[in-house]
């Protein structure tokens, strides 16, 4: 079976947590072979091998023990990755390098290896050793600061959104280095940084700023650079339950307008053009506002869709699960776990014509692939197998 | 270390076709900057996107939309009147040398115009068309309006972002246009190198909803595992690790949880840990049963510090804290400024330069490119359609006066 997009591509993966094995998981789910490097030591909170959240980004991997505190160890991840395609690791800059196992090290076993390492501030700079989860990037980027109300009030993403980003800049880098390594014979470095990443994400913002040498400020749900209005988030009935609606052109405005019975406050002059509906934004959200709280979000939607409106209701996660429109779409993929049970993911948005996900198997359990990877690519006879683990180098 | 000697390209050999608006049009940016030749076609008078601020000097004007730059760095503009048979001929004949289409119309769009999948690979079968919609190519909502306040919302981004007081919050920026980008680009990579093996073309289906609901970490983990439905927590992270401080010059995103014994030393050694200093408060969970005292006394020493403080010596001591930056702040990052992330382009269309993020990763050999400025409306037609498809001047003047491009 040679026929997945990324078989024969052996992929080393000393990464943790999120952003790095959100990366190596899109590469497995074309069907790389990645291996992850992992350690009894190790494998607590997110690395804990029986927790959904080690599940859901780890499936499609296979897992081998090894103690990299162990000089023996290091030796073994030198021979591994000889017979690798690309080395992934997102510790701190100089983790990789103590061990003896930077890129000039790793090229010297393998000469055209691709190797990205992905860290917080980048491998080089004042910053490089600072420590950074995702939320710690959000803040840093500018992020945070403008995903609020008020600049008084920071709010920021409810979750690490950067790390799956910064996995989705690494996946793209070591594809593009596959294409490069494909046509040219040489493999390349990548020093990646999460912060710089996050930046990327702040669009013409900076270009703002230093064209324009004015303060971009916190705007809420708002933005003075979209050309539309009503633009906004508002509640309907129930508890907790909203719906956005954005009207671009007057031919949305008309349909709006038709769609809630086109009441008299529709057709003053403050609210006749795009510019008009800018100006006095605040007072439409108000009386558009009364109008959304008298229905129920699905139904709004639904109405507004129908009229040609963008519309749509503030999903949870229930909503999510149950969301008929994913469902036709198989977003969701559900995989068997040993010891977890039928367990469900977000599959991939990347959807290609003819997917097939026969082959997808939920994430391995703790060194799982040890002899696997040691004795049948690597080598290893069984007594030295037993002499690694007995010892707690693989272990 | 074998380094290439010669100045090569990632992408040198693809060519894509970028018929993109706002919700994809960085797709092909993210390709261009690793020397994939994009040519965006724009229809006559120039992209909707265009009309999307900021803009220069903050005067509206479709060639000087920030938007716009941001999105189309290192691309050839031309223009095209695909709703024209001449236009969608030209348009034809420039898919036979092409690798990639990038499209972000109505689903079916293409198709009404006899250039849906079928038809390309008939001209091209080599061809990867991606289609970037609000809900993708099917099912019940495929024919829905979306833009990035609909995605977010739809994803379920919004319903976790914000306060319990506040409406839920979407994130700032066009953020599902920026992931979907990214997704587009993976997809991308993946089906050329798909192309290498099988021979043939594939269409690549992303939606938007589905791009920003693939962001959420925690948020369907909890829901699928623990049965719990995530809401909005304001300044304190949804697994209590992180927590936003007031200090005295605005605001810093601190650990609750993380060393705490090195953090009550440090309050201690200033005076203001309180009682926190009692043995009960190592307990995790005792902490977390009480953790609005904990806020509390955190607030009262966070208070006498500025956040360069606080975020220099939390950081030599090893906490992942940051200070909530403003964007200003950013640009001025010393660590930003050392590894060159800000460069400086020639606009000389404008008579100006102008400072653009790079991109975020480095390669050790010269195989991306520098930040070069996006293409005025229709800027290379004459360049484009000679060279490609050997069309003289006089040819190119016709067609533009007949609307085609």
């Amino acid at each position: 079976m040679d026929e997945e997009i990324l078989s024969g591509v052996r992929v080393l993966d000393f990464t943790r947590v999120l952003a790095g094995p959100y990366a190596t998981r899109i590469l497995a789910d074309f069907g790389a072979e990645v291996i992850k490097i992992q350690s009894k030591k190790t494998a607590g909170g997110a690395e804990s091998n029986r927790t959904g959240y080690f599940n859901t980004f780890n499936r499609n991997k296979r897992s081998i023990t090894l103690d990299m505190n162990y000089p023996e160890a290091r030796e073994v991840a030198l021979r591994l990755a000889a017979i690798s395609d690309v080395v992934m690791e997102n510790f701190s800059p100089r983790v990789m390098s103590n061990w003896g196992l930077n890129y000039e090290k790793l090229t010297e076993v393998r000469p055209d290896l691709i190797m990205v390492s992905m860290s917080g501030m980048g491998q080089t700079g004042p910053w490089r050793d600072f420590v950074a989860l995702g939320p710690t990037i959000q803040a840093l980027s500018g992020l945070t600061y403008l995903t609020s109300f008020k600049e008084d009030s920071p709010l920021g993403l409810g979750y690490s959104y950067a790390d799956t980003v910064v996995g989705l800049y690494a996946a793209l880098a070591v594809l593009a280095a596959l294409e490069y390594r494909d046509r040219i014979g040489v493999g390349l470095y990548v020093d990646l940084s999460e912060y710089e990443a996050a930046c990327t994400l702040m669009g013409p913002t900076f270009l703002d700023i230093l064209a324009n040498h004015k303060d971009v400020l916190p705007q809420g749900n708002q933005s003075d650079y979209m050309p539309a209005a009503p633009y906004g988030c508002y509640g309907c009935s129930g508890k907790d339950r909203w719906c956005v609606i954005a009207v671009f052109n007057e031919a949305e405005w008309q349909a709006l307008c038709t769609v809630m019975g086109s009441p008299a406050w529709s057709r003053e002059k403050r609210f006749s053009t795009l510019s008009q509906r800018k100006i006095h934004a605040g007072e439409l959200d108000e009386l558009l506002g009364q109008w959304t709280g008298k229905h129920r979000a699905e139904e709004l939607v639904c109405l507004l869709q129908e009229a040609g409106v963008p519309a749509g209701v503030v999903q949870s996660a229930e909503d999510l699960a149950g969301d008929p429109h994913l469902k036709s779409r198989d977003y969701f993929v559900q995989l068997e776990h040993p010891m977890l049970g039928k367990t469900i993911s977000d599959a991939s948005p990347i959807q290609f014509s003819d997917t097939t996900r026969a082959d997808w198997k939920a994430a391995p359990s703790l060194g799982e692939d040890n002899q696997y990877v040691y004795m049948e690519l690597l080598g290893l006879r069984e007594s030295e197998l037993s002499s690694y683990l007995e010892r707690g180098i693989v272990g | 270390m074998s380094v290439p000697a010669e100045n090569d390209s990632l992408l040198r050999d693809i060519r894509i076709l970028d018929l993109a608006d706002e919700k994809a049009s960085f797709c092909s940016r993210l390709l261009a900057d690793m020397g994939a030749r994009v040519i965006k076609v724009e229809k006559p008078g120039g992209d909707s996107s265009r009309s999307i601020g900021p803009f220069l000097r903050n005067s509206p004007h479709p060639e000087r939309s920030l938007f716009f730059y941001h999105n189309n760095t290192n691309k050839l503009g031309i223009t095209l009147n695909l709703e024209n048979s001449i236009g969608r001929e030209i348009f034809c004949t420039l898919l036979k040398g092409t690798d990639v289409v990038v499209e972000t119309f109505p689903p079916g769009y293409l198709k009404n115009l006899g250039l849906g999948f079928e038809a390309l690979c008939e001209i091209n079968p080599r061809l990867i068309l991606v289609s970037v919609t609000g809900f993708g190519q099917n099912g019940p909502r495929m024919n829905h309006k979306s833009c990035d306040l609909v995605a977010s919302a739809m994803s379920g981004q919004m319903y976790v972002s914000g306060s319990p007081s506040t409406p839920p919050l979407k994130p700032f920026g066009e953020q599902s246009y920026y992931t979907a980008s990214l997704f587009a680009a993976v997809g991308i990579l993946l089906a050329l190198r798909k192309r290498n093996r099988s021979g043939k073309g594939e269409h690549i289906d992303i939606s938007l909803q589905e791009a920003a609901t693939s962001t959420l970490e925690h948020v369907m983990i909890r829901y699928f595992y623990d049965h719990i439905i995530p809401k909005r927590q304001g300044r304190v992270y949804w697994n209590n690790a992180f927590y936003i401080a007031p200090c005295k010059d605005g605001f810093i995103l601190v650990t609750l949880l993380h060393q705490w014994e090195t953090l009550v030393e440090w309050m201690d050694s200033e005076g203001m840990a309180d009682d926190l200093t009692e043995e009960t408060w190592n307990d995790e969970q005792y902490r977390l049963q009480r953790r609005d005292h904990v806020i509390e006394v955190l607030n009262r020493w966070t208070k006498t510090h500025t956040t360069g403080e606080l975020f220099e010596m939390g950081q030599l001591m090893g906490f992942p804290w940051a200070p909530i930056c403003s964007a200003q702040e950013v640009v001025e990052s010393p660590q930003l400024r050392a590894r060159g992330l800000f460069r400086t382009t020639d606009h000389p269309e404008i008579g100006t330069s102008l400072t653009y993020p790079g991109l975020p990763y480095k390669f050790n050999a010269p195989v991306t490119k520098q930040v070069g400025r996006a293409p005025l409306i229709g800027e290379h037609n004459v360049q484009v359609l000679q060279r490609e498809l050997g069309l003289s001047r006089r040819e190119i003047r016709r067609l533009s006066s007949i609307g085609a491009i």
